[in-house]
């Protein structure tokens, strides 16, 4: 267990440098259907002085935080080369003897200009040291404009916390910026056959830091989290029949809370973590019941002679969408959190699958098979407004909603595999994340972290 | 899987065999040609001077690798098996050779699919003590939740028939793998149809 959830564990001490205001100034109105990509530049970041220049940690983390904030989509992220002069101009050198930099991230020392000249109206610098053991990352946020500081964090850690300090700086960057969370402190779980055995892993949302959560050495499915992010249910096969279980991520202690003759399958965690959906057939038929997480009160929602399967809850939790080839195929329907008052939503195509509620509640995605190719497609709650996102793209599969609710993670044999992708909600920008033989499927994206 | 099937073969060989030796006779061919047309080597082994069960037979001779000797445990059962009453009953049927199919996204019943369940069926009278398995399998179009709940469709037709035949429903369970367990890779759709299947496992 130790393995898999050490980030979690890890204590990291943060340090604001200035005390941030209490009102904060919204830069970007993300919300807005004007808004334009906000443009920012991040000078390299300084790397620790001998003797670790292999590790290139200065390189690494400006990396990560260049594709944290590329991915996010509210930035358009100044091309490096275009100021390569004035960060050579600027860049002081190290106290002799000490490996210090004197004073390089305070705002007397920023020519604030020359990063206006290259476009940007906000400013990300910073520098990693590594001594003792310890590393400790800073860096500060520029408004170019005000030439004024927005938020400065410097944060102490193990050498492997790099990751994370990043993201939890770019997770400040977008707040201050936007006045929403960030989302870089999420992560992935899905299912990879990299072992030949179909197991549960974990990931960072951006692929990285990826480590195997399972080893049933049987095949496991489903992964899903719980609203708080602690633990995750799934069906294995590890007992011989696909039964439901239940995973503490951070003791990784297991316990199977559903095991039914037949179908244990698709559980879907209401909103508030009290219930649990789910499909059983142990009254001979697939059909969606609702249960505590601990497999006790368990009630049935459905009652149809179709497959029912797949349910997802609405963000509120007062309905759910499911799958049902009540009509003659799997279309997706929806009903009352009970199971009252069935309508179906799609009719478009004769193949529509694995519904999954928007975390702001205004659309579903789902999975399409259409014209020989399965697609991620969106659709309102009314029926209305049907979106293909990924038309061409082989076979697009099972989307998960970040936790904003503007990227979704699905998986595609595109190139091979399958292996998990990620997009925006509009169905651009895609980014692969994982890239192991075997076939990795079924992504599920976290909620944010509660420290 | 292959190991598996040859031990079975090995078996019913030598029990075809011994059933021709004991009574002589013809006895009707209950089970599968395809079934019977491979293992004469591997019959001859057991017992060499057993003549050819079918027409095919001899042909086979190269193609077959002889295989390693079959373990302890399934020659004695067969020898338990064969020993009293081989001649009136066929003690072993090829279970993986009656796997049935479906057409897309559907868990109705082909006449060929009806005929394979009646063999089946049949066997299971005549042998009180078989159980079996129904696995049910979809191919991987459509997301591996909507396709276990297929797959337990296609499982709970073979079953419902089996029971329609007069099988005890204790002796016949289901279990379904959706398109976890493909019989050939999801490349095309000749392979995905293969793959769109029921699969009957002895015992359990």
């Amino acid at each position: 267990m130790k393995k898999v959830f050490p980030i979690l564990l890890a204590v990291l001490f943060v340090t604001p440098i200035l005390s941030e205001p209490l009102w904060a100034k919204v830069y970007i109105d993300i919300r807005s259907p004007s808004f334009r990509k906000f443009p920012i530049a991040i000078s390299p970041f300084k790397p620790p002085v001998s003797p670790n220049q292999d590790l290139k940690l200065g390189e690494r983390a400006t990396e990560i935080l260049n594709s944290d904030l590329t991915i996010c989509g509210f930035f358009a992220l100044i091309d490096p080369r275009t100021f390569e002069n004035t960060v050579r101009t600027l860049a002081p050198a190290p106290t002799p003897g000490t490996g210090q930099i004197p004073g390089g991230l305070t705002s007397e020392l920023i020519d604030f200009r020359s990063w206006a000249n290259v476009g940007a109206e906000a400013l990300v610098m910073g520098e990693v040291t590594y001594k003792d053991r310890s590393l400790s990352l800073e860096a500060r946020l520029y408004d170019v404009v005000q030439k004024e500081l927005i938020v400065g964090k410097r944060y102490i850690g193990e050498i492997t916390d790099l990751s994370r300090m990043v993201h939890r700086f770019a997770d400040e960057v977008v707040f201050a910026l936007t006045g929403e969370q960030g989302i870089f402190q999420t992560k992935i779980v899905y299912v990879s056959a990299a072992t030949g055995n179909k197991e549960i892993y974990l990931m960072d949302f951006d692929g990285r830091n990826a480590s195997q959560v399972t080893r049933h050495q049987s095949i496991c499915l489903s992964p899903r989290f719980s609203p708080d992010g602690k633990k995750i249910v799934f069906t294995s096969y590890k007992a011989g029949n696909p039964d439901l279980y239940l995973r503490d991520l951070r003791t990784g202690e297991e316990r199977r809370v559903s095991h039914f003759p037949g179908l244990n399958i698709s559980p879907a965690w209401s909103p508030d973590g009290q219930r649990l959906a789910l499909t059983l057939s142990k009254d001979g038929n697939a059909e969606i019941y609702a249960m505590r997480p601990d497999g006790s009160e368990l009630l049935r929602l459905t009652h149809h002679p179709g497959i029912d399967v797949s349910p997802t809850w609405s963000p509120e939790g007062k309905k759910i969408a499911f799958v049902s080839n009540r009509g003659g195929n799997p279309q997706i329907y929806i009903a009352e959190a009970n199971g009252e008052n069935v309508q179906r939503l799609t009719f478009e195509g004769n193949y529509n699958t694995h519904p999954t509620w928007s975390p702001r509640g205004e659309r579903l995605a789902f999975d399409a098979f259409l014209d020989g190719n399965h697609n991620i497609c969106t659709i309102q709650p009314n029926g209305s407004n049907l979106r293909i996102l990924t038309a061409n793209l082989n076979r697009c599969e099972t989307p998960s909603w970040s936790p904003d609710g503007r990227h979704l993670v699905f998986s595609s044999n595109r190139e091979g595999g399958p292996h998990i992708y990620l997009m925006d909600a509009e169905g651009t920008r895609i980014k692969r994340l994982t890239f192991q033989r075997g076939g990795d499927t079924y992504p599920n994206w976290s909620p944010r972290f509660k420290e | 899987m292959l190991k598996k099937s040859s031990v079975w073969l090995v078996v019913f060989i030598s029990i075809v065999a011994i059933a021709f030796i004991a009574s002589g006779c013809a006895k009707k061919q209950v089970v599968k040609e395809e079934a019977a047309a491979k293992p004469v080597v591997e019959a001859k082994k057991v017992e060499p001077p057993a003549p050819a069960p079918t027409p095919a037979a001899p042909k086979e001779e190269a193609k077959v690798e002889a295989p390693a000797p079959a373990p302890a445990a399934p020659r004695e059962e067969a020898k338990r098996e064969a020993a009293p009453r081989a001649a009136e009953r066929p003690a072993f049927i090829d279970l993986q050779g009656l796997r049935i199919q479906f057409a897309f996204d559907d868990y109705n019943l082909s006449s060929k699919a009806k005929e394979n369940l009646e063999k089946i069926a049949s066997w299971m009278s005549k042998n009180p003590g078989a159980k079996v398995q129904v696995e049910g399998h979809t191919c991987d179009i459509g997301t591996a939740e909507y396709n276990l709940a297929l797959g337990e469709r296609r499982a709970n037709s073979a079953k419902k028939y089996l029971e329609g035949l007069g099988v005890g429903s204790a002796k016949i369970s289901t279990i379904s793998y959706g398109e976890e367990r493909p019989l050939l890779a999801n490349s095309d759709e000749a392979n995905r149809s293969k793959n769109r299947r029921d699969e009957f496992v002895q015992g359990r």
